[in-house]
């Protein structure tokens, strides 16, 4: 089999090209140990295309060009693809001579010719082949031109014999891109003079003193509209409805004759567990299409220029707004759009901090509350609570970046690219990508986690139980102790608060289930107004729901996601208990 | 002088590049060399970062990074 290493500049067309190549025989994966992706594709079963990241040199220490530089020494890599960004050579090339110290064949594929044209840059491809010694095949990978012939070279193997023997190691930089711009002179002509490029004109609206803010919070409330109002919650909700109401029925006739236990663990156990899973697919897909879009538009550079000094003041670069503010609709999209930003410190800071953002999932519990305990202030309190939760992310933000991310501090340069429009089938294949990925690998956890807690739930040691008597609730007895101290120490709560792990709105069905009867009145007699806030400071910041704790192991690995559960129920906890005892001594 | 010195749109040419090894490297691949041609293009709304432009791209940089880029004016 030929192994073909895919490399190139951020923002080039690298991924457009590599679409291009292998449709949809791809595999998405994890490089060990990283959160950067890897992605492999096929042309027929005898090439195998590697997409290695985007990088502009090869020895400057960052992971992603560890990665590439690994992958060229250690694996058996038979010929690179090259791809450089024709209307801006002189950078490009300066990968492709790092390239050229593996002594291996290089195919230079010169992408957005068109691009170029525009700018009035003539490129002689033969002397430009000549003067480089690769193999040039100028394209436009956007608009599908020069394809074919890329990947009949690739099938021919033609480039096997193509290898250069000269010495590509220069003493400096300096060095380096003097002996490029001695070749581009000789092969490039230049007919235009400083032209004003459209990305100049869209640059001088979009980044405009008073307008940046406001286009950029459009922009991101179209999103959050399409995810959780227009597209995404919609079809969440009719997943969710035919689930209840066709699958659970059909379910029960069939089941009509079987024991109650075996009932109650297909409806209740998987098919809940499967429902709790699938729920997130039409949120994540559509928040995922947004994203891509504003990634593969060169927008969301812009949007982390705007951002930066705010975001900052917590430790993150400007990018980090995003996945924040998707937090605020659910934390397991959110966290997985932590994956966008530049370097591995703000990757991890990012995905700790998300579910500091008060999720919609906990609204109906403050909203079941402060209805009962707050009723003039219901809004007030409410807000005070997402209000906390931001507060406290920017605290937590500055602790983690002085104490745990401190060495890994990288230095913040983007490149802001060109503006373009994103194409379909990069933006789909992208999306496909994050959904399958979540459900092959977080769904499985989520789905064994909820068989689990329907378990203990159901059952104690003499067999099937409601849930005042079940295990649950000897687990929930048996930590309730340690709630004591933050003013709602019953353990009818505490098992609230298990289940809450489920989905923290779950919070609110156990509540029914173990209080009976009117909540309005049998919580008045179980809280105080103190303790009801106290509680309701705990729900914001303990232990995200299953579910994220699952994306966060897909994402980042086991110690990550056990990391951010201890963190948030000692935050939880502290912050409950400062609230619950000042207030004591206040009220 | 420092980039930062430079008015929007002014041109100046790279002299030395210090202050963090790592963003100086990263600098010099991009192909930030003695003698480059460089502007600064644009800042952002609230001051901080800014774009500067070199080699026919733009970049963008936080003021305390590129108070280490010294340029000699056109």
């Amino acid at each position: 089999m030929t192994i073909a290493a895919l490399l190139g500049n951020p923002n080039v067309g690298k991924t457009t090209l590599f679409n291009a190549l292998t449709g949809s025989k791809q595999y998405v994966g994890n490089w060990p140990g990283v959160t950067v992706e890897k992605k492999e594709g096929f042309i027929d079963k005898s090439i195998k295309i590697v997409d290695l990241p985007g990088i502009y040199a090869l020895d400057t220490f960052s992971n992603e060009e560890k990665i590439s530089k690994n992958f060229l020494l250690n694996e058996n890599v038979d010929v690179i693809i090259n791809i450089v960004d024709a209307s801006n050579l002189s950078r490009n090339l300066y990968l492709t001579m790092q390239l050229k110290q593996f002594k291996k064949p290089i195919i230079l594929i010169l992408n957005m010719i068109d691009v170029a044209e525009f700018k009035g840059i003539k490129i002689d491809f033969d002397k430009l082949s000549k003067e480089l010694n690769v193999m040039i095949i100028p394209i436009s990978a956007s608009k599908g031109i020069g394809i074919d012939k890329v990947k009949m070279l690739l099938m021919s193997s033609n480039f096997l014999k193509h290898l250069d023997d000269n010495d590509y190691h220069f003493s400096s930089e300096k060095d380096t891109y003097e002996y490029i711009e001695s070749i581009l002179k000789k092969c490039i002509t230049y007919s235009k003079k400083n032209i004003i490029t459209p990305t100049e004109k869209i640059d001088k609206i979009v980044l405009n003193k008073f307008l940046a803010y406001p286009i950029f919070l459009t922009c991101l409330y179209f999103i959050f509209k399409f995810t959780f109002s227009y597209v995404g919650q919609p079809l969440s909700d009719l997943l969710d409805s035919s689930l209840n109401d066709y699958l659970v029925p059909l379910a029960e006739n069939l089941l009509s004759n079987s024991s109650p236990w075996f009932k109650s663990l297909i409806i209740d156990g998987v098919i809940g567990g499967v429902g709790s899973v699938i729920v997130f697919l039409p949120i994540i897909l559509s928040l995922f299409l947004g994203i891509s879009f504003l990634e593969d538009s060169g927008y969301m550079a812009r949007a982390a220029f705007i951002m930066d000094k705010l975001m900052r003041k917590m430790g993150l670069s400007g990018k980090a707004f995003i996945p924040m503010i998707v937090g605020f609709g659910c934390s397991v999209p959110g966290i997985m759009s932590a994956r966008t930003l530049e370097s591995e410190k703000d990757r991890k800071l990012t995905a700790l901090l998300v579910p500091l953002m008060s999720c919609n999932a906990r609204l109906p519990v403050y909203a079941l509350f402060a209805s009962i305990f707050f009723p003039k202030k219901q809004t007030l309190v409410v807000f005070s609570l997402y209000i906390l939760g931001i507060a406290l992310s920017f605290l937590v933000g500055l602790i983690f970046k002085n104490t745990i991310f401190k060495k890994d501090e990288e230095p913040f340069v983007i490149e802001l690219p060109e503006y373009k429009m994103p194409e379909m089938k990069s933006l789909f294949i992208h999306t496909w990508d994050k959904g399958k990925g979540f459900l092959k690998k977080a769904g499985t956890l989520i789905f064994s986690i909820s068989v689990i807690v329907w378990f203990l739930s159901n059952f104690n040691f003499s067999g099937m139980s409601d849930i005042n008597s079940s295990f649950l609730s000897n687990i929930g007895r048996f930590i309730n102790p340690i709630f004591i101290p933050l003013g709602f120490g019953k353990w009818q709560n505490s098992v609230s608060l298990l289940t809450g792990l489920m989905a923290k709105e779950v919070v609110v069905g156990t509540m029914g289930v173990i209080y009976g009867g009117d909540l309005s009145q049998m919580l008045k007699t179980a809280f105080t107004p103190l303790s009801a806030y106290s509680f309701l400071v705990f729900v914001l910041l303990y232990t995200p729901c299953i579910s994220v704790i699952a994306t966060m192991k897909k994402e980042y690995g086991l110690k990550m996601a056990a990391f951010s559960v201890f963190y948030q129920l000692i935050l939880a906890w502290m912050v409950s208990f400062v609230i619950y005892n000042a207030g004591k001594l206040i009220f | 002088m420092c980039i930062c010195d430079l008015t929007v749109g002014k041109k100046g040419y790279i002299c030395d590049i210090q202050g963090n090894e790592l963003l100086a490297k990263r600098l010099l691949s991009l192909g930030a060399t003695y003698g480059t041609e460089v502007c600064i293009k644009n800042y952002a709304p609230l001051g901080d970062p800014i774009i500067i432009s070199f080699r026919g791209f733009d970049l963008a940089i936080r003021k305390k990074d590129a108070k280490y880029i010294y340029v000699k004016e056109a």
